[in-house]
């Protein structure tokens, strides 16, 4: 028998499947990871580029240099704060969800005050060195990516600092998952009026780029909950701001892409908890699913509503309630008028449609292969009781990931007013055919506040939509495939030029989109923001290339 | 007609395959300590496809306590907490976990055979305790096992080296048998190797029982062993659920159903004070809840337990009635 000190490999003594071995994983060691030089990123998932032949929009800025890099450290040494370099504190932060944008920083700090975010904004302005926050780093487009300079990650302030169960209130720390927050919140039955579908976007990551929830239609978006923000500002002030209260610096930090300020703490509105009873409706035509959903929020005849498609061939309306009285509501005055069928129906009806159409067999066993899939996550035993589904963020969540979510993605989307939504769509979804065998439409309402019509300035809520804004996410299902750069850009130019062409806006405008900037809002409403921006940050060191 | 179509489990995956959605740091209580992303799995995995070195990362691997809680929701499959183990081979070792291993080792050499029958594998922690022991097995009916593995189950904790001839050893003692095992780490690897055996976890057969079972009530709250339930997520999770519907007791999971460690500490030093970290755990899990009494599958669980609040603290064997 032998137990050695720092022994790898035995044969046959496996310590995972995974990592078959000790054997296996020295292996592992020799040939994968030896391959990365220490300090680089890994191998680019992505293929190869021609950069030919396309017009191409901004994708990766720069890197950064590094000029004054040292002096800049000792100064942040100086003031005790810990800086923390090379690929074991940066590797993390190499790409975002996106995985097409890679970039390291040059160090990160985790963030852990408002006080020390404001030292670091002011040696920053002094020695001119870029500042990338990131929250939980879910942009596609490489705006949580740090191309050179400092990565300031919010995850270390992700604490709850007070629930006021009376009030309906919360005060929360900036780089707080969504998630984490849902956890704190069920303990006093309480939960988030609406979030990304995914658990792990910040608080202060989502106020600033907008935030869709399937109840955004009834509730509005993510950065509309948001009463109150601490702020540390770019040249290191910090400073609280609401709507009554530095009324400016809040209607610029809400939705503002992380331009005018680090968000390090938030005051949201919440509400009681319900779990919610959830209804499908299957189309094959997505103009109709469309103009029953926007029949739908018209009517406030539902609690959630959204539509979910596998291509254009499956369209899922889904429609939820948080009470008894509400689904009653909706059942007495509302569902009769859909046009959707259930899902035996909607069976029926595909069988007849792909029994004319034999020469379509791949697509139909596709969306058989994608049902089986993708359909009991929605009906995980664990998450419902009595027919009614607890946690829906969990659930959507893990669905999400689990079955469209991959090293890679690309998400473009569009923002419109209601009555150009469905051309939107459609336009789009001709580009998604056009680009990708495989794609998934989401489509929600997102219900606009008259009194917030000064946050909503050059944002994702476009500029000519009354009552509700709709936008769609166009994704393609990458499964494995490998995609040049220039596709997917192509791709997205060809998404994003269909906003223009029709003056809409887009829910996660920001980025590497930087070049549609002008096109979209023109110049004299950029030049504005432009002008706030150099006053607010002289060095343009906060979230450099996302916007400006 | 949905379920009829469930997929099979896919093989599991590495570092390399980490997409960076960030799912296994919501539910990492190493992460939760810190905040701080080098100590989380995604950390851990991106730091590796960036090139880091198994030294650079001596602080997080050290860290971790193989809680197991990242493995199911990882929607990559990656094998983060065998990462773990795996990784930790390549450190150095602690010289008194050295002759820790050698002293079990030795123990289970001497080992008479077991009986015949279906056999407990209680564990380090139950056998430290031979009245709850003694109970333990009397409540099963099971025979007990010499040799429980303890050296491997240590081992594989500490990312050591078994020999093939050890480990042919104790295996040919288990196998063809119904087995109860009170380390989760020891009863995951035991599935992997043995096939077509019954294998349970202490806390699962014992909460099976109907004489413990019905003494379970709405006020108490549950604390599932993280390690066992964790390596078996997709069949205990209903289990649990069940556990939950008929006896009205409350779980320490969490609102993706992973269960929140009590015990957060890695074994090289879980023989120091108990840490700030694990009684911080422990009050998480009883925020906004008022139970009279917490019923623990684990005996490490138990000690947390005793010094962070003062309602009784009970073990699952303890429950049931003289
Ligand atoms: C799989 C997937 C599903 C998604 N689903 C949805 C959905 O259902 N609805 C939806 O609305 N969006 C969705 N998104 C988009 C994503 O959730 C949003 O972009 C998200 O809200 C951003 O939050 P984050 O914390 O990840 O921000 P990050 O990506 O970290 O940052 C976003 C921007 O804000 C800046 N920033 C971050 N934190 C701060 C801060 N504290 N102060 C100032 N600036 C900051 C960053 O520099 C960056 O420019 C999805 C994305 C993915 C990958
Ligand atoms: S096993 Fe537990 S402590 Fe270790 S990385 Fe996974 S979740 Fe964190
Ligand atoms: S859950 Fe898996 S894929 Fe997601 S960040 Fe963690 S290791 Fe990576």
């Amino acid at each position: 028998m032998h137990f050695g000190a720092c022994v790898v490999g035995s044969e046959g003594f496996d310590a995972s499947p995974g990592y078959d071995s000790l054997h296996s994983f020295h292996r592992m060691v020799l040939l994968k990871i030896s391959l990365v030089e220490p300090g680089t990123v890994g191998p680019c998932p992505v293929a190869p580029d021609a950069l030919q032949g396309i017009k191409r929009q901004q994708t990766n800025p720069a890197r950064w240099k590094g000029a004054g890099w040292q002096a800049f450290v000792s100064a942040l040494d100086a003031a005790g704060m810990e800086l923390v370099e090379g690929a074991a504190a940066c590797g993390v932060y190499a790409t975002d969800a996106g995985g097409t944008a890679y970039g390291l920083p040059h160090g990160v700090v985790v963030a852990r005050s408002a006080g020390q975010i404001a030292s670091l904004l002011k040696a920053a302005q002094t020695h001119r060195v870029p500042v990338t926050v990131r929250g939980g780093g879910l942009t596609t487009e490489g705006e949580s990516v740090a191309f050179g300079g400092v990565l300031l990650d919010m995850s270390g302030m992700s604490r709850v600092l007070h629930i006021d169960a009376k009030a309906l209130t919360v005060r929360v720390e900036g780089g707080i998952f969504w998630h984490s927050l849902a956890e704190e919140l069920r303990r006093e039955d309480l939960d988030y009026l609406s979030a990304p579908l995914n658990l792990t976007s910040s608080v202060g990551g989502t106020l600033g780029v907008g935030g869709i929830d399937v109840n955004s239609a009834r509730l509005g978006c993510s950065a509309d909950q948001a009463i109150a923000l601490q702020v540390v500002t770019p040249t290191g002030e910090i400073v609280e701001c609401s709507d009554s209260q530095n009324q400016e610096l809040f209607q610029r930090v809400i939705l503002g892409y992380g331009q005018f300020g680090v968000i390090t703490e938030a005051t949201l509105r919440v509400r009681p908890y319900t779990p919610l009873s959830m209804h499908y409706f299957y189309y094959s035509s997505l103009a109709t699913a469309i103009e029953d959903l926007q029949m739908l929020d018209r009517n406030d005849a539902s609690d959630y509503s959204g539509i979910l498609t596998i291509m254009d061939c499956a369209v899922n309306l889904l429609v939820a309630f948080d009470s008894d009285e509400r689904e009653a509501a909706f059942k007495a005055n509302w569902e009769s008028r859909l046009r959707g069928y259930g899902e035996f129906g909607f069976a029926l009806c595909m069988l007849g449609h792909y029994a004319l159409r034999p020469w379509k067999l791949t697509e139909a066993l596709y969306l058989l292969q994608r049902k089986r899939e993708v359909f009991p996550e929605f009906r995980r035993a664990e998450y419902m009781r009595q027919g009614k589904m607890h946690d829906r963020t969990v659930v959507f969540s893990r669905a999400v990931w689990k079955h469209w979510g991959s090293r890679q993605m690309v998400i473009p989307d569009l923002a419109t007013s209601a009555d150009k939504f469905v051309a939107a769509v459609e336009r789009g979804n001709a580009v998604c055919r056009k680009y990708f065998p495989r794609y998934t439409l989401y489509c929600v309402g997102i219900k606009l506040r008259p009194e917030h019509q000064a946050h909503y300035e050059m944002s994702c809520v476009p500029p000519d939509a009354t009552g509700w804004a709709y936008g769609c996410e166009f994704e393609p299902i990458i499964d494995g495939e490998v995609y040049s750069r220039d596709h997917f850009q192509a791709f997205k130019n060809a998404i994003y030029d269909i906003g223009v062409d029709m003056g809409a806006s887009y829910y996660r405008f920001g980025g590497m989109m930087k070049g549609y900037i002008r096109r979209v809002f023109g110049d004299a409403l950029v030049d504005k923001h432009l002008a706030l921006k150099r006053k607010a940050d002289p060095a343009m060191i906060l979230n450099r290339d996302v916007i400006f | 007609m949905f379920g009829l179509f469930e997929q099979p489990a896919a093989s599991r995956q590495d570092h390399s395959a980490c997409s960076g959605c960030s799912l296994c740091v919501l539910v990492c209580p190493m992460w939760r300590a810190r905040r701080d992303p080098r100590f989380s799995p995604e950390g851990l995995a991106k730091a590796l496809q960036c090139g880091a070195t198994v030294a650079e990362l001596a602080a997080p691997l050290d860290a971790c306590s193989l809680c197991g809680a990242c493995d199911p929701v990882c929607p990559e499959r990656i094998d983060l907490s065998g990462m773990v183990m795996a990784l930790r081979g390549a450190l150095p070792r602690a010289a008194e976990l050295d002759s820790q291993l050698t002293n079990l080792a030795r123990q289970a050499a001497s080992a008479a055979a077991p009986v015949a029958g279906a056999l407990l594998l209680p564990g380090a922690d139950l056998r430290a305790n031979p009245a709850l022991l003694a109970r333990t097995q009397m409540l099963l009916g099971y025979g007990l096992a010499q040799d429980d593995g303890a050296d491997i189950a240590l081992a594989l904790e500490t990312g050591a080296q078994v020999s093939p001839t050890r480990r042919r050893r104790f295996l040919d003692r288990v196998e063809g048998r119904t087995l109860i095992v009170g380390d989760g780490l020891l009863l995951a690897a035991l599935r992997r190797w043995l096939h077509g055996v019954r294998l349970q976890s202490l806390g699962e057969a014992l909460s099976s029982q109907v004489a413990i079972r019905r003494r379970l009530t709405s006020a108490d709250f549950y604390v599932i062993e993280t390690r066992a339930y964790h390596a078996e997520f997709e069949r205990l999770v209903t289990y649990y659920d069940r556990l939950r519907l008929e006896t009205g007791c409350a779980l320490n999971l969490d609102l993706q159903r992973i269960a929140i460690p009590a015990m957060t500490q890695a074994m090289s030093r879980r023989r120091e004070m108990l840490a700030d970290e694990d009684l911080r755990e422990a009050r998480w899990m009883l925020k906004g809840r008022q139970p009279r009494r917490i019923v623990v599958e684990s005996l490490a669980d138990r000690a947390v337990f005793e010094k962070s609040c003062d309602v009784p603290v009970l073990h699952l064997a303890e429950l049931a009635e003289d």
